[in-house]
């Protein structure tokens, strides 16, 4: 039996935030790198409130409230980047976003 | 208890990540990261946090999921916008392989952290709603009016960045 502490919560967010990174690195389509960098996000945030808990104060919980934020200014951005970039390339690989590399030189 | 109800939340948080990570489909992706985000909701609510359990439905599997679904199904992409990636899994496991250690280090680094531990003992009315805004609006409020000016920012910046080019 295991007895659930503060380790396995952190235990779980170490995982959960090397799923994203693993998703970051590995896959090509825009729309899961996106989503792989709001599943980093959100193990910090567990780790956050993990700590709060752990340490009894409650000032971990307002720093995840305030990581959900940026993460929502986020999605604002990168999801209207991803539908001006769509117009132009017809493509969400991420291969094809390469405007700014210098083609000649390389 | 509490321990059943962590593992089955964990178990669930893995395999949406899991899941969201490997389909090839875009929107099964995205329907597989909700079950992610809400195991994490209910991992909030085991962690005495009922404000941020209602946070992270709201605001993640309410508006961020769904703008995102709302996109993907508005871009209409189809098969062939969809990146060829026949090594995915081979780029996965290396990935993992060389993460594997460094995972390993972070979890011996934290359990260094505190041998003090509060976890099974809690003080009076810890995580309650009320005394999460007496802490955000006494000792947090020059960065909560910085997020909401953030919020402006991040609101005009989309604006500018979906608005569609004039051709002169």
């Amino acid at each position: 039996m295991i007895v659930v502490s503060f380790m396995s919560y952190i235990l779980l967010a170490i995982l959960l935030f090397s799923i994203g990174l693993i998703g970051v690195v590995s896959r090509k389509n825009i729309f899961v790198i996106y989503m792989s960098i709001e599943l980093m996000l959100n193990a910090i945030n567990l780790i956050l409130v993990t700590l709060s808990r752990h340490f009894a104060t409650m000032d971990g919980q307002i720093i995840s409230m305030m990581v959900m934020a940026i993460a929502a200014a986020e999605a604002t951005v990168f999801l209207s980047l991803i539908v001006s970039l769509f117009r132009v390339k017809r493509s969400i690989n991420i291969d094809d976003y390469n405007s700014l590399k210098q083609k000649d030189t390389l | 208890m509490t321990d059943v109800m962590f593992g089955i939340l964990g178990l669930f948080a893995l395999i949406g990540a899991i899941g969201m990570i490997y389909f090839a489909n875009t929107v099964h992706s995205a329907l597989s990261f909700i079950v992610t985000v809400l195991s994490l909701a209910g991992l909030y609510a085991l962690l005495s946090a009922p404000f941020l359990f209602m946070v992270q439905i709201i605001i993640y599997a309410g508006a961020i999921i769904a703008l995102l679904l709302f996109i993907i199904m508005f871009l209409n992409i189809r098969e062939e916008h969809r990146p060829k990636e026949p090594n995915k899994l081979i780029f996965m496991l290396i990935a993992a392989m060389v993460l594997a250690p460094m995972d390993v280090l972070l979890f011996k680094a934290f359990s260094t952290i505190s041998n003090v531990s509060n976890f099974d003992k809690l003080t009076d009315n810890f995580g309650s709603i009320k005394r999460l805004g007496d802490e955000l609006f006494n000792g947090w409020l020059l960065p909560f009016e910085m997020i909401s000016l953030l919020l402006l920012v991040a609101l005009v910046g989309s604006i500018v960045l979906a608005r569609k080019e004039e051709r002169e």
